[in-house]
């Protein structure tokens, strides 16, 4: 024999402890010749699944297996009881987390089903074990769940290893002994390892000895952790940043041997025991995991008797089919006779019945859910009122969702209202029981800024070193880092670019792209069995305490699990609120449910083509306002256009321009075969969406639209030429056969190849536009609770809450300052609907223990003044600071002069307000005279806080992020005036290629791809009156990028567009920051509400006030 | 013949033992050397101290290596101007050290050979791509 099979290998997924790309490892053992390849990443399965794909394609047999923690099994009692000489350090801290010191290593392989079930749940019971306590199994659990696995006694940090290389023989004797009971009789084997240091042969042959003493088989193998020899530095760093230590890191290896040798190789380093290579064929042989990929496992649905999940799921869709037409049409009944024959075939009743019991818990409670996706293209999924655009109408596809030529695991998503999305979990876990249900995880890959923190650390350079190279970076993979260098504006300067110190740094970085650093949880994708979960994947703890399965959603798919997204949609919690506002204020019945309203209001389409579209669900961004100035939506049909107009895709294929051309009638609609013209009338021609590509090829060639659907998904991919032009070949054929010209049917496959990769989901488009149409009814009717509502819902949306408040405010809606006596926790509505009043939970530093307080006093009797407040609060010192600044507190008491103190004065008085109240306590109600003065002068007696407006602006900015007294532009009004800025009002009136200059506080800078890959970023500004949209070309942003990204406010010259065809927007020639300064020279601090946007790093977050360098608008201008 | 055959046929407590003359020509000599040189459980003073090479005389002179491909070790050396002839190679490892620092870099694959009755270690250095002579420990 002369071959040899790998049987202890980590990839990448060890975690920051294997260098080795899942994909290199089996493409290189296939090219070795190796039968088989295991795969044993510690302490999980992370990388399993892949493994497995990636191994059976390339016709290596995968060997799934582990390399875990076991406790120690030589010494009787705690080793710390035993004598110092006989004690054994422990592993190194790699890999393992904190288990790593707890015991020693021990690689399973999984024989079989059986095998690969139990190593499930052993690493389930080891993770989710006692709480608290590191995963290590202990050798009960181990005994347990040995059944169908095979043991390797582990690399030199195994006991027997470990013991040997101390010198302490009978220590390993007793371990190999009582870690073998754990196995049935020849499934375990003691492992040699030969990494070429100068205790190998003495490693080796004292392990032979003792195995066959003990009379167990050894196995020789390489604790592989990188493809090639080369890549041993990756390794290095990885394990050294993971330890958190500069190189040479935990392990100290003396020598780069861990790489995927040869079969001869390794057969020349165990040329005194070639028996222990025969055994890696043996075991090879012996292991034969099947894990049924392409199969389906469904939860189990409990039925009536006498009844199947399909009687079940067909009875409910009739009767939610006659509730949703009312008159019942033939197209309806045919359409859902179809769809739950297909459902019927395919099995997939189970899905559907699970999707729905979920859907009406939430219903049921009043929870706002919808379904989004290709699953609106399904009559069934509309009739259990799991998603809201009628499939007929709209001409939605059942194929594009489900294909019942092509059986996959359907995919429906639902987005619950998330403040009440924990709900909807808790009834899951309760629904199916805890023991079904886990939730999916997501690998962290590294980017640029992890490469980059990776490598810097391991290379030893400081703390504040790594943060300053990290720092600046923009979000992009790591492989382009010398890219970015030097060609991003905003990389100019960057300590990087020293590559006589940071070349080697930079090199490595580049190197770990794309590698896993650890396992985050999905952000709503739960795991649903009919078995216990952990029969089919490995659980472990995730931050929050819930069990997270160590498969991503990709491998659960491949496992045929069902993966149900449980998102949460902020609007809908917007629309929740927005909706129990409106009806506190003019009753309950006077406002209808927005999600039932026909979609028919003029008055909302008028508003939504004029761009006021400030907080409604998709068609607030820049892009989508400008866009419907220039599309003027009228109808529903229209709102699915430019949602799914103004998308990468579609951007992409620049199909905007002519789709507007051809709607307005400056371009004639042509298309090159008649049939097209039915199918593309709602879209002028243009294939827009995906289920045109459809109907197109239904209609030119004649395909049924299951075979259609399949020509669209390999159009979507990358196909290479050769299958393509059988395509292109199949579809002439058949269109030619229906009488069509050769050359029309070559045209009609040229645009629908040009146009399927472009193509959005209608079904996904018609999903959210009926969300965005009952928020821009709500916005269009009561502009005040909306507002307020979105407030409420923070973070959310495409503007700064500040932006929200100042779009409000041009909509007659007053906005009324903070104050201890009218505001709530959250902002409110006050006067019939005309006014917000600001609530007093984003005030900066507040607590909750303050507003309890503050709404509990509240309800006994207004505060009289602000020792009354203090009293009855007890709030710190810094949050009644900034309450008085914010103006929470203006007006209340009455001061020696006859009038309220100034916000100065009680500012002043605050210390020693506070001393005395802790002094004398509640006791002391009458006594507090506290002596007038020492604050200065009030700078503006007409307002009774005593401050003049750019101080409270600022304060308000500073304090809350948003701007409650007027916007601060308005203060600067006289200056922009005279250097001739245009206000963004007058701007429609401007004619196009007009040089123009404005000035505007940032909203959002975007640097979206771009089809020629040159960068190019849209700034939206919001100046006084309104927003402004400025795009700055890749040369302009050469210049200007520093300024972009370092200040809040810009003066920005250019020429203005102005035509139907693109729109409103100032293409930037010149932009320079700009300080708001009032009147009296004062100036004006933007600090918070300022998000920085892709441009740049996310310098500080909306609650944390930054540096006090990025604080000011610009260093003095 | 097993592993350690002489030895373990030495049995003092035996009666009937006998004592075994391990050198009789210089042929069997270098053969029991290499067997305890391998034997697991003899430590040897040069492998307790720390440090790749042992504790052995250290040194580091450039050598000519002829190297014997089949059998993946050097077959003789020149060192001091005398040719030594590679008689058994007793074990070999490789080093790969501070790869991050080009100066203190080093890589090495490194044999320890029996010749002329001593024991050598000879290392191939990768970086530079040449022989060296790194030890020699007795």
């Amino acid at each position: 024999m002369s071959g040899f099979v790998h049987l202890h290998v980590h990839s990448s997924f060890s975690f920051m402890d294997g260098a080795a790309r899942i994909d290199d490892l089996v493409e290189r053992a296939a090219r070795l010749g190796m039968p088989a390849l295991a795969l044993t990443d510690h302490q999980g399965l992370y990388g399993a699944v892949r493994f497995y794909q990636a191994a059976k394609k390339a016709g290596v047999k995968p060997i799934v297996g582990a390399e875990v923690v076991v406790e120690p099994a030589g010494c009787s009692g705690d080793e710390g009881d035993a004598p110092p000489r006989e004690r054994l350090a422990a592993p190194p801290p790699a890999g393992f987390g904190r288990a790593a010191a707890q015991g020693f290593h021990l690689t399973l392989l999984a024989k079989d089903r059986r095998g690969y079930e139990n190593l499930c749940s052993l690493l389930t019971r080891m993770h989710l074990g006692r709480t608290g306590t590191p995963s290590v199994a202990g050798l009960e659990d181990l005994a347990r769940c040995s059944e169908g696995l095979i043991g390797l006694s582990g690399c030199p940090y195994g006991e027997a290893g470990a013991a040997v290389l101390a010198g302490q023989t009978g220590r390993a004797e007793r371990a190999l002994r009582s870690l073998a009971r754990c196995f049935a009789p020849g499934d375990f084997y003691v492992e040699l390892m030969n990494l070429l240091v100068p205790e190998s042969p003495r490693y080796v042959a004292t392990l032979a000895t003792l195995a066959e003493r003990l009379g167990l088989p050894v196995v020789a193998t390489n604790d592989v952790h990188y493809v090639e020899r080369r890549d041993f530095r990756l390794h290095d760093v990885l394990a050294a940043a993971a330890a958190r230590t500069g190189l040479p890191g935990p392990y100290d290896r003396q020598n780069a041997e861990l790489w995927l040798k040869p079969a001869s190789e390794m057969r020349r380093l165990f040329a005194s025991v070639p028996r222990a290579c025969d055994a890696t064929w043996e075991i090879a042989e012996r292991c034969d995991l099947d894990l049924g990929l392409g199969t389906f496992h469904f939860p189990s649905v409990e039925v009536p008797r006498g009844e199947t999940p399909y009687s079940v799921l067909a009875k409910a869709a009739w009767s939610g089919l006659e509730t949703r037409y009312r008159p019942l049409t033939p197209a309806a009944v045919a359409r859902l006779e179809r769809e739950l024959a297909a459902i019927q075939q395919m099995g997939f009743a189970e899905y559907f019945l699970v999707v729905k019991d979920i859907v009406d818990f939430a219903r049921s409670r009043g929870i706002r859910a919808t379904g989004r996706g290709s699953a609106g293209d399904s009559i069934v999924a509309y009739a259990l009122g799991i998603t809201d655009a009628d499939p007929i109408r709209y001409d939605l596809l059942f194929e594009r969702f489900l294909n019942p030529a092509r059986r996959q695991m359907p995919d429906i998503d639902v987005d619950f209202d998330s403040r009440r999305r924990d709900e909807v979990v808790a009834y899951i876990y309760r629904r199916f029981g805890d023991d079904h249900v886990a939730m999916v995880a997501t690998v962290q890959t590294m980017g640029v800024r992890g490469a980059v923190r990776t490598a810097a650390r391991a290379l030893g350079f400081a703390p504040r070193e790594v943060d300053a190279l990290s720092r600046n970076l923009p979000w992009t993979s790591a492989s382009r880092l010398r890219e970015v260098l030097e060609t991003y504006p905003e990389c100019k300067g960057h300590p990087l670019l020293d590559t006589e110190r940071y070349g080697l740094l930079i090199e490595i970085a580049e190197e770990l792209d794309g590698f896993p650093m650890h396992l985050g949880t999905h952000l709503g994708g739960f795991i649903i069995t009919k078995e216990p979960v952990w029969t089919w994947t490995p659980l472990q703890i995730a931050g929050k305490g819930v069990a997270v399965a160590q498969y991503d959603k990709d491998d659960v798919e491949a496992l045929g699990l069902v993966k149900m997204d449980i998102l949460g949609l902020r609007m809908h919690s917007a629309i929740s609120d927005a909706v129990a506002l409106a009806r506190a204020r003019v009753g309950e019945d006077a406002v209808p449910e927005p999600f039932e309203l026909p979609h028919d209001d003029p008055a909302v389409y008028e508003m939504i083509a004029r761009g006021d579209t400030v907080g409604v669900f998709q068609l607030e961004s820049s892009g989508q306002r400008n866009l419907a100035t220039r599309l003027k939506q009228r109808d529903f049909s229209d709102v699915i256009a430019a949602i799914s107009l103004f998308r990468p895709g579609p951007l992409e294929a620049e199909m905007i321009a002519p789709f507007i051309r051809r709607r307005h009638g400056l371009e004639a609609v042509t298309v090159p075969h008649p049939a097209m013209a039915g199918v593309l009338r709602d879209s002028y021609g243009v294939i827009l969406y995906q289920e045109q590509v459809l109907r197109v090829a239904e209609a030119v060639a004649g395909f049924s639209l299951a075979e259609a659907d399949l020509l669209r998904r390999a159009m979507t991919k990358d196909r290479s030429r050769a299958e393509m032009e059988a395509l292109r070949e199949r579809f002439v054929e058949a269109a030619v056969a229906r009488g069509v010209e050769r050359s029309v049917a070559h045209e009609v496959f040229r645009q629908m190849q040009g146009f399927a990769a472009y193509g959005f989901c209608k079904a996904h488009a018609a999903c959210f536009a009926v969300i965005s149409y009952a928020s821009a009814w709500l916005k269009r009717y009561f502009p005040a609770e909306f507002a307020c509502a979105i407030l409420n819902n923070q973070p959310m949306g495409f503007y700064t809450p500040r932006a929200v408040l100042n779009d409000a405010r041009r909509h007659g809606v007053a906005v009324l300052p903070p104050h201890v006596n009218r505001s709530r926790a959250e902002h409110s509505v006050e006067d019939g609907g005309r006014a917000i009043r600001i609530g007093l939970k984003d005030v900066c530093g507040i607590t909750q223990r303050t507003l309890d307080a503050i709404a509990r006093e509240q309800k006994r009797r207004p505060f009289l003044d602000l020792a009354d407040f203090l009293r009855r609060t007890r709030v710190e010192l810094p949050e009644a600071e900034s309450l008085v600044r914010v103006g929470a507190l203006d007006g209340l008491g009455v001061t020696d002069a006859g009038r309220p103190p100034t916000r100065d004065e009680m500012l002043a008085a605050l210390p020693e307000l506070k001393a005395i109240i802790a002094r004398e306590g509640v006791a002391g109600d009458d006594v507090l005279l506290v002596a007038p003065g020492r604050a200065k002068a009030a700078e503006c007696p007409e307002h009774p806080s005593g401050w003049s407006l750019a101080r409270r602006v600022s304060a308000e900015l500073e304090l809350l992020g948003l701007s409650v007294s007027c916007h601060p532009l308005d203060l600067a009004r006289d200056d922009l005036a005279r250097r001739g800025v245009v206000r963004s009002r007058d701007l429609p009136g401007v004619a196009d290629g007009t040089r123009v200059r404005v000035a505007g506080v940032r909203e959002r800078a975007q640097t979206p791809p771009t089809r020629s890959g040159k960068r190019t970023c849209f700034l939206t500004l919001e100046d006084a009156e309104g927003l402004l949209d400025v795009v700055v070309f890749e040369d302009v942003l050469q210049q200007v990028g520093d300024v972009i990204v370092n200040n809040r406010a810009y003066l920005v010259e250019g020429t203005l567009q102005n035509n139907p065809e693109r729109g409103l927007a100032i293409v930037a020639e010149r932009i320079e920051p700009y300080t708001v300064r009032a009147h009296g020279n004062e100036r004006v601090i933007l600090r918070r509400g300022v998000p920085a946007g892709p441009l740049g790093p996310h310098r500080g977050t909306a609650s944390a006030p930054e540096d006090a360098a990025g604080a000011v608008v610009d260093s003095t201008a | 013949m097993g592993r350690h055959h002489a030895i373990k046929q030495y049995r003092p407590a035996e009666r009937l033992g006998q004592p075994l003359d391990l050198f009789t020509e210089q042929t069997s000599r270098s053969s029991v050397i290499l067997e305890l040189l391998k034997s697991p459980w003899i430590v040897r003073g040069a492998q307790l101290a720390r440090g790749p090479l042992g504790a052995g005389k250290r040194r580091e002179e450039p050598v000519e290596v002829a190297w014997d491909g089949s059998k993946g070790a050097p077959a003789a050396f020149v060192w001091n101007g005398s040719r030594y002839r590679v008689d058994a190679l007793v074990q070999s490892w490789s080093v790969e050290r501070a790869w991050w620092d080009p100066r203190a870099r080093t890589s090495r694959r490194c044999f320890r050979v029996l010749a002329r009755d001593g024991l050598y270690d000879l290392a191939f250095d990768r970086t530079e791509g040449r022989w060296l002579l790194v030890g020699i420990v007795d």
